[in-house]
């Protein structure tokens, strides 16, 4: 089982250096390149959410990201110190809507429900911790 | 990302390539406005050939809705093709393959908006 993690300022300038970790975990595990995207995404929209959910006065929340891939799937696990919030509590937005209206946001999160095999928030009260599986076939 | 704007007498073509995520939207976003004001006033349509796009994140998906819908006000007509699968599979699980016209090749996507402006 290979692991690996990192730990960012819970603040978007840092999204690049979070794609950066997660493309030389692919590269360095030989992954499939044609499979990452959901991954990609899963990591960009699950990281901006807990940005956008905000920094409390006097606080510097951070984000620590781990991936640990099992023999068939990749696991990653989005673990902030930032206000507590489960993202799973969001409504869907209405896939059936017409075009005038849909509204321009929510959509991260429901992406990431659909294009993972599994998704799990927790909380000891003091993180917020996401843990995301899905399968990869190699 | 890299943008280049192509202008055919019938549409205006705007080729996207590489990652449209949440770092590259904005400037995509101000290009593609760009492009639909047109240098002599709106063109009859505007088409995005995502050939070369390999990933789009919601922050990328906002940007195509924000667009259909000023196209919509100004009555351009705006369609998208040739996308990649990781992408069409991010386009059909938000439903915005049915909200936007989503065309195979950019031949079909000509014919479409073609047929659209007559």
């Amino acid at each position: 089982m290979k692991e690996r993690h990192t730990r960012v300022p819970s603040d978007a300038l840092h999204l690049p250096e979070l794609m950066l970790f997660m493309q030389e975990f692919w590269a360095a595990e030989k992954l499939p390149p044609a499979q990452a995207a959901p991954f990609e995404l899963a990591l960009e929209e699950i990281f901006l959410n807990i940005v956008m959910h905000g920094t409390p006065a006097n606080a510097e929340p951070h984000v620590e990201v781990s991936l640990v891939l099992l023999d068939d799937a990749l696991q990653i696990t989005i673990t902030d110190d930032g206000p507590l919030f489960n993202p799973l509590s969001l409504p869907p937005p209405d896939v059936a809507a017409t075009l005038g209206e849909r509204p321009v946001g929510g959509q991260g999160v429901h992406l990431v429900r659909q294009l993972m095999d599994a998704v799990r928030y927790e909380s000891d009260g003091a993180h917020n911790r996401l843990s995301m599986t899905k399968r990869i076939d190699r | 990302m890299k943008i280049a704007i192509e202008t055919l007498a019938m549409a205006t073509v705007v080729v996207p390539e590489g990652r449209l995520d949440f770092g590259a939207a904005p400037d995509f976003q101000r290009q593609i406005e760009t492009a639909l004001a047109g240098a002599n006033g709106p063109p009859k349509a505007v088409i995005i050939d995502c050939a070369g796009l390999d990933y789009v994140s919601s922050a990328g998906l906002r940007v195509f809705l924000v667009t259909a819908r000023a196209a919509q006000r100004a009555s351009v007509s705006f369609a998208l093709c040739s996308l990649k699968p990781a992408v069409r599979e991010v386009f059909d699980l938000s439903g915005f393959s049915r909200v936007l016209a989503v065309l195979a090749d950019r031949r079909a996507a000509l014919a479409q908006v073609s047929q659209a402006a007559s």
